[in-house]
């Protein structure tokens, strides 16, 4: 169990930079995830760790170890692979005892090792059967146990659970977690699922286009995402450009079609009446009653409706402008009817960014 | 924060390398460098010592005046004779167009019967199958004797003559010799090439594609032109580039049919010149002119392929393929033309085998006599047998070095990420577009010139350098079956090994030599059976040793066969088409093995 840092690590593919002068330190047990779309350079982050890639620039620590010129097999990381690389000429057993073996362990205590391995990953008497002759998710947890059974520095986790269907997914992440808990082993864990990792983390590197946007836990990125792009990429947000027609303390009055919506002044940048400003709206936050803390009130009508089971998704258009909202599941307006809504003014973020920043491109 | 140095290149390279990468890398280099770069570049150096201005001479180069009389009609009493026997452009001109007649027509006849086998579903479809893999089966000089025996001159009537006068009763004898021969016989030999090719080719071909096509409107020959040709012709250029080669360097057909205006002849005589001191110095600029052509052609046809392709066909089979039924037109066409074709191709391996079960074949038209003696013959007499264990003993050695260098190459080719390592994998898959012969003349003048008198020096002793030129030769073909099983292992997998603390030695040997068994297997199998049936370098350095009548000489199979066609003793040439049978089944066991015990997918291109 180690501490991880990257001191200003970059990684160049020929021209393409995957990963941009990146600082992040990682504490001892911590279940850290790297989140972004694909091509963010995440995956590219983990197999720097690991040992697969070189940085071009930057240094890589375990504890106060300096590991960037280590190689792979001298690092004591364990990797979970997103396609488990299970290999399919040994059995399971072999494959968990794989690692032991190589550190010259007593054939006893490798059995003894792969019996409690599988028993916590839930297969017991799994050892003679070959990979393909196992499901998914059992794959899943072999290539898990192979992995810890080592008692690795680091768990790399990189996409573990995408080849999983929708159920086994929400089981595993359970799982995960419990036994990243249970031994308190520093996790790094890759996805692009938002849901996946804010369940799961204890803290969230937010990246885009190889360059971290915003570090915190799922909280913070939630409820106070540092720019337009991580409060555009977490959740399913109706994403908004307009002008500033006047700014009072933290709370910015924005022009978007017809539509005045105030809002609070999030991100680094600086804001000015007259600029152009990005507004974002989380559908979760919208309200039937008008709320006690001051807010804007939409009225329009309903463009669209769809039932989602835990709640309905509406579409609501006022102004010339459309918003997603959530409303109770038995709340079903019928379309083309009236619909007032309201939605706090601090929970309308406001950023002075550019379209360029999006995660990706936003219908208005 | 502090700010870093960029990383250096030489740490770079030091991270991916250690000493076992180190010797992977350096080994194939060496090898191919030493045994196979220098040698083939030393005919530069060769050619020097003739002015090569001689080399537009006449009888090199004669585009305006050919001699020879192309096609003749001989007028007798009732009967007409037709002499086919092309015209002498000179040795080189003679070489190119050859090479260029072949390789058309072989792809024209490929390409109809990969067709018909790839898109049509008619009875008995399965036997035209088994009958075009016949062809494939190479037995050196016996097949251009049984062609010359039935098209050519001989000292009776030729089997085709005596089949058109004396069966049909029609007043003609086809007689087909010199260059005409020698094409003739190359075209039967090596159309199974652009066949295999082509078929894989449709094979791997994306149904959705035609039937887009069809779809929009395209149909028949329209279909055919405007999207599967151009979908298949990476594969059909490949395969044809392959038959320019072998057609160039081939000198079976042009000493059974006694052609010597050709350069692969040229070279070759050269060899048999030299036991009797014989001095030829344009040798090696011809050597240099024949390895221009062979480059300048796959240089040319770069654009459609890349090299690797050439080596590995595979079979295909990722669609259901498009397979539909012929019209009553289509039908008839298929069992009066395309089977008919077929049969025709198999007739030098019916011939040879035939031939091997008979006491003589003199002046009739058909062998005569049954006999198993000949198989007996092979173990008795001793030159016979010396001949098969030199083989033997050549390959598996010749084999046990392609496989080392092909995993070497394929590791570090599919691992590493290294500058350097495409050019590495371009040299590994080169001997394909060098001719053998180039490589039996490079390998005597350049170790006579830099190691005389040692194990080297083919004079001396021509084993060892057999054995290398062997397994240069043969090695794109393992190669590149062994590097696809490497590319086909996900690198996550050996990832997962090094992650728990694998050296890259151990994920060799753990994780990727375990999973590419089979590859290794077919690779090794398929190796084998190429150097068995090698000629180039066997009939020319192996000649270096001695002769059948040598009691111990150095010479393998070929070699023996070479010796008992062109010096004709008692039961020799049936001897020599018991040998050609052995070479078959041998081929065969390779064949079966490997589809079916080990399921690759690698076609045998028969080479």
């Amino acid at each position: 169990m180690v501490k991880l840092r990257l001191d200003n690590v970059t990684k160049r593919f020929g021209r393409t930079v995957a990963v941009s002068g990146m600082s992040v330190e990682v504490e001892h047990g911590e279940l850290f995830t790297f989140l972004g779309p694909s091509g963010c350079g995440k995956s590219t982050t983990l197999r720097l760790i690991a040992g697969f890639e070189l940085p071009d620039e930057g240094k890589i620590f375990f504890d106060d170890e300096d590991v960037t010129l280590k190689k792979p097999y001298e690092r004591g990381t364990a990797m979970v692979f997103q396609n488990y690389a299970l290999w399919p000429h040994m059995t399971v057993y072999d494959n968990i005892a794989y690692g032991l073996k190589l550190r010259k362990l007593p054939k006893n205590e490798i059995k003894r090792k792969v019996k409690e391995a599988l028993e916590m990953v839930k297969l017991p008497g799994y050892e003679d059967r070959y990979p393909t002759q196992l499901s998914g998710g059992e794959q899943q947890r072999v290539a898990l146990a192979r992995a810890l059974v080592v008692e690795p520095k680091i768990l790399l986790l990189d996409e573990p659970l995408s080849n999983l269907d929708a159920k086994l997914r929400l089981e595993m992440r359970e799982e995960i977690r419990r036994l990243q808990r249970e031994l308190g082993v520093t996790t790094i864990y890759v996805t692009h699922d938002q849901e996946e990792a804010m369940s799961i983390s204890d803290r969230i590197a937010v990246m885009n286009k190889g360059r971290l946007m915003q570090v915190g836990t799922p909280h913070e990125i939630y409820y106070k995402p540092r720019n337009i792009f991580v409060a555009s990429f977490i959740g399913r947000s109706t994403v908004l450009q307009g002008r500033v027609l006047r700014i009072e303390e933290d709370v910015a009055e924005v022009l978007v079609g017809n539509l005045r919506l105030r809002g609070i002044v999030m991100g680094d940048e600086a804001m000015r009446p007259g600029g152009e400003a990005m507004i974002v709206i989380r559908p979760e936050f919208f309200e039937k009653e008008a709320p006690r803390e001051p807010y804007n009130t939409i009225k329009g009508r309903v463009a669209l409706s769809m039932f989602m089971g835990v709640f309905n998704q509406v579409r609501i258009e006022d102004g010339g402008v459309g918003l997603t909202a959530y409303l109770e599941p038995e709340d079903t307006p019928p379309l083309g009817s009236e619909l007032t809504l309201y939605i706090p003014i601090n929970k309308v973020y406001v950023y002075a960014a550019s379209q360029a920043l999006l995660p990706y491109k936003t219908g208005m | 924060m502090a700010r870093h140095e960029g990383l250096g290149r030489l740490t770079r390279l030091r991270y991916e390398l250690d000493a076992f990468t180190l010797i992977e890398i350096i080994f194939p280099v060496f090898m191919l460098t030493l045994f196979l770069l220098l040698p083939v570049l030393s005919t530069f150096e060769a050619a020097t010592k003739y002015r090569l201005s001689n080399l537009l001479g006449e009888s090199y180069w004669n585009p305006w005046n050919p001699t020879g009389q192309g096609v003749r009609l001989i007028k007798g009493a009732g009967y007409t004779r037709i002499v086919v026997e092309g015209w002498n452009y000179g040795v080189i001109l003679n070489s190119v167009i050859n090479a260029a007649v072949v390789t058309l027509a072989a792809s024209i006849l490929g390409i109809i019967v990969a067709f018909v086998l790839a898109r049509y579903e008619f009875p008995a479809k399965t036997l035209l199958r088994v009958m075009a893999i016949v062809p494939l089966l190479v037995t050196p000089f016996v097949n251009a004797y049984v062609i010359k025996k039935i098209f050519g001159p001989t000292f009776g009537t030729n089997t085709l003559s005596w089949f058109l006068h004396d069966i049909l009763h029609l007043p003609i004898y086809i007689e087909v010799r010199n260059l005409a021969g020698v094409t003739l016989t190359q075209i039967i030999t090596f159309y199974p090439i652009i066949y295999l090719n082509m078929f894989s080719a449709l094979l791997n071909i994306d149904p959705n594609l035609e039937e887009q096509a069809e779809n929009l409107g395209a149909r028949g020959f329209k279909l055919f032109r405007t999207v599967t040709l151009p979908l298949a012709l990476p594969g059909l250029a490949a395969g044809a580039a392959l038959v320019f080669i072998f057609s160039l360097e081939d000198v079976g057909a042009p000493i059974i049919f006694g052609f010597r205006d050709i350069l692969s002849y040229r070279i070759f005589a050269y060899f048999i010149g030299l036991s009797a001191g014989s001095k030829s110095p344009e040798v090696g600029a011809l050597a240099l002119v024949m390895l221009l052509i062979a480059l300048t052609v796959f240089v040319g046809i770069r654009q459609y392929v890349s090299l690797r392709q050439y080596a590995m066909i595979s079979k295909g089979g990722r669609w259901k393929p498009r397979i539909t039924k012929p019209g009553w037109k289509g039908l008839l066409a298929i069992y009066l033309v395309v089977f008919p074709i077929v049969l025709f191709t198999m007739l030098p391996q019916l011939g040879v085998i035939t031939l091997s079960l008979s006491e003589r074949w003199g002046t009739s038209p058909l062998p005569q006599g049954f006999t198993l003696s000949n198989f007996a013959g092979i173990i008795h007499r001793s030159g016979v047998f010396r001949g098969i264990e030199n083989s033997f003993t050549y390959s598996t050695l010749a084999v046990s070095i392609i496989i080392l260098v092909s995993i070497s190459v394929s590791y570090v080719v599919s691992r590493l990420r290294i500058p350097g390592m495409t050019a590495l994998d371009t040299l590994a898959t080169m001997p394909i577009a060098i001719p053998g012969l180039v490589v039996a003349y490079g390998y005597f003048f350049f170790f006579r010139g830099i190691a005389r008198g040692t194990i080297l020096d083919p004079l001396r002793d021509p084993a060892i350098p057999i054995i290398l030129a062997y397994s240069m030769r043969r090695l794109p073909f393992a190669a590149r079956s062994i590097f696809a099983g490497f590319s086909q292992v996900h690198e996550a997998l050996d990832e997962a090994a090094m992650n728990l603390g694998a050296t890259r030695r151990k994920v060799l040997s753990s994780i990727l030599l375990p999973m590419l068994l089979l590859n290794i297997a077919s690779g090794t199998l398929l190796s084998f059976v190429y150097c068995m049936g090698e000629t180039s370098v066997s009939v020319t350095l192996g000649g270096l040793g001695g002769d059948v009548g040598t009691p111990n000489h150095r010479g393998p199979i070929t070699m023996v066969i070479y010796d008992l066609i062109s010096n004709p003793r008692a039961n020799s040439i049936q001897l020599a088409a018991a040998l050609g049978v052995i070479l078959m089944s041998l081929q065969i066991t390779a064949i079966v093995l490997i589809t079916l015990v080990f399921k690759q997918s690698y076609a045998f291109i028969g080479v």
